[in-house]
């Protein structure tokens, strides 16, 4: 990452060419305005990095595991039953649950920007919001997905959600064979932020571990 | 705007560089910079991250346009001068309207879910199953149809309510409310024969993006 941030920012900018120190003399200069408070971003800062994640999304994906009922209420209108779980906030507007299946496999991108559910997910990885990543998933789905490590069978439907508008998409996996008697507490902790996006499959416990 | 954000379809724009587990944010500037967007509740970002320049915006990092933007915004909105972004200083002269948000509205503001569909009746002019056609259009400013969708025939799947057109905001102030459909493509509709036969791509589009098929 550093390589990115660092070099080339020289020649195109005015104040300081390192991005920290950009967003530290803007921060001050808003702070000085009275426009801004440090510590109302603290609360902010404290609250993206430590509360809202994929772990959110994780609960979510286990309830619906072990209990069919809230399956169906998650499917029907997912804003409404993820808020069971007090996951609420912005960019979580309507979100919308597409199920996998062994026949149908879901997979989410944003061409135009970098829309992600973040009440469920947190913010997006880079590689969500890579130009690559961006261009090609709509095209070659397939591909992307290969390049991710999923192969998927020529038999499989691959349906693409491009998230343009209000709606914030996010993926109900599979649940993994050999996890029958495990709790949803511990269903929990096998999924992965990576299977929510739909890019990789939830790992069986006992032959690929947690990943 | 046919710029470079509007990139689904490309090819050659690098590496996705995938790392499993990689986190959201990597610098503590990063997460500091999404928190100062958020305080300033600035409105979306989106039509100002659109005008970098094309060589620019693949140059710079997500929160890289995240900054130019803002400064943009902040600029362009009276709320500060580019001295002041230069010099890193107030100016004395300068007028502070807005005042900042504090803790506690930060808190509440955290897990409020913004309401952005419209609690209006209007009548849809396309209905689940109908067949139709994104339109041949090309915006000069915001706009939220991807190029990869005009003269692209598919299927109404669900009828998603009535929201803000987001091409409106940009050309006047008067929000244009209307419905948005979820419309369904077969992939081979939109790259051909090349395409399997059996992947398919969603996406929702508000009325004005699309005509009868």
């Amino acid at each position: 990452m550093s390589q990115r941030h660092s070099h080339h920012a020289q020649d195109h900018t005015e104040v300081p060419s390192d991005p920290a120190l950009r967003v530290k003399a803007l921060e001050s200069l808003l702070v000085e305005k009275g426009l801004a408070d440090p510590a109302a971003l603290d609360v902010l800062v404290d609250t993206y990095e430590n509360e809202v994640g994929p772990r959110n999304g994780a609960q979510v994906v286990a309830r619906a595991w072990v209990d069919s009922a809230y399956k169906q209420r998650l499917l029907d209108d997912g804003t409404a039953a993820i808020a069971e779980f007090g996951f609420s906030g912005f960019q979580g507007e309507k979100l919308t649950v597409v199920e996998n299946t062994p026949s149908v496999h879901n997979v989410i991108v944003c061409t135009l920007c970098s829309c992600y559910p973040w009440p469920v997910l947190g913010l997006p990885p880079t590689w969500y919001k890579s130009a690559a990543y961006r261009s090609r998933t709509v095209i070659d789905p397939r591909g992307v997905l290969r390049e991710l490590g999923l192969e998927l069978p020529n038999d499989v439907e691959v349906r693409v959600w491009d998230s343009n508008a209000a709606s914030r998409y996010f993926v109900l996996p599979e649940r993994p064979e050999g996890t029958e008697s495990m709790s949803e507490a511990d269903l929990a902790k096998l999924v992965t932020r990576d299977a929510m996006i739909g890019v990789a499959k939830v790992a069986s416990p006992s032959v690929g571990g947690v990943s | 705007m046919n710029g470079i954000h509007d990139m689904g379809g490309m090819q050659g724009l690098g590496e996705i560089g995938y790392r499993e587990n990689e986190p959201g944010f990597h610098e503590p500037w990063e997460v500091r910079l999404f928190a100062l967007v958020r305080a300033m509740r600035s409105g979306s970002l989106r039509p100002y991250i659109e005008r970098i320049p094309a060589a620019e915006y693949l140059r710079m990092s997500y929160y890289e346009r995240w900054y130019t933007a803002l400064v943009t915004r902040l600029i362009e909105s009276g709320t500060i001068t580019r001295a002041e972004v230069k010099s890193g200083r107030a100016d004395p002269a300068a007028v502070n309207a807005t005042p900042a948000l504090t803790p506690a509205v930060a808190r509440e503001l955290l897990f409020r879910t913004p309401q952005t569909e419209q609690d209006i009746a209007l009548t849809p002019r396309f209905h689940v199953g109908d067949r139709v056609r994104g339109r041949n259009i090309n915006p000069t400013s915001h706009t939220r149809m991807p190029r990869y969708t005009r003269g692209k025939a598919g299927v109404v799947e669900r009828d998603r309510g009535v929201f803000h057109l987001p091409d409106s905001e940009q050309v006047s102030a008067e929000p244009k409310p209307q419905q948005v459909y979820l419309i369904h493509y077969r992939a081979q509709e939109l790259w051909g024969e090349e395409a399997s036969t059996h992947d398919s791509l969603y996406i929702d589009m508000w009325e004005d993006y699309l005509e009868a098929a």
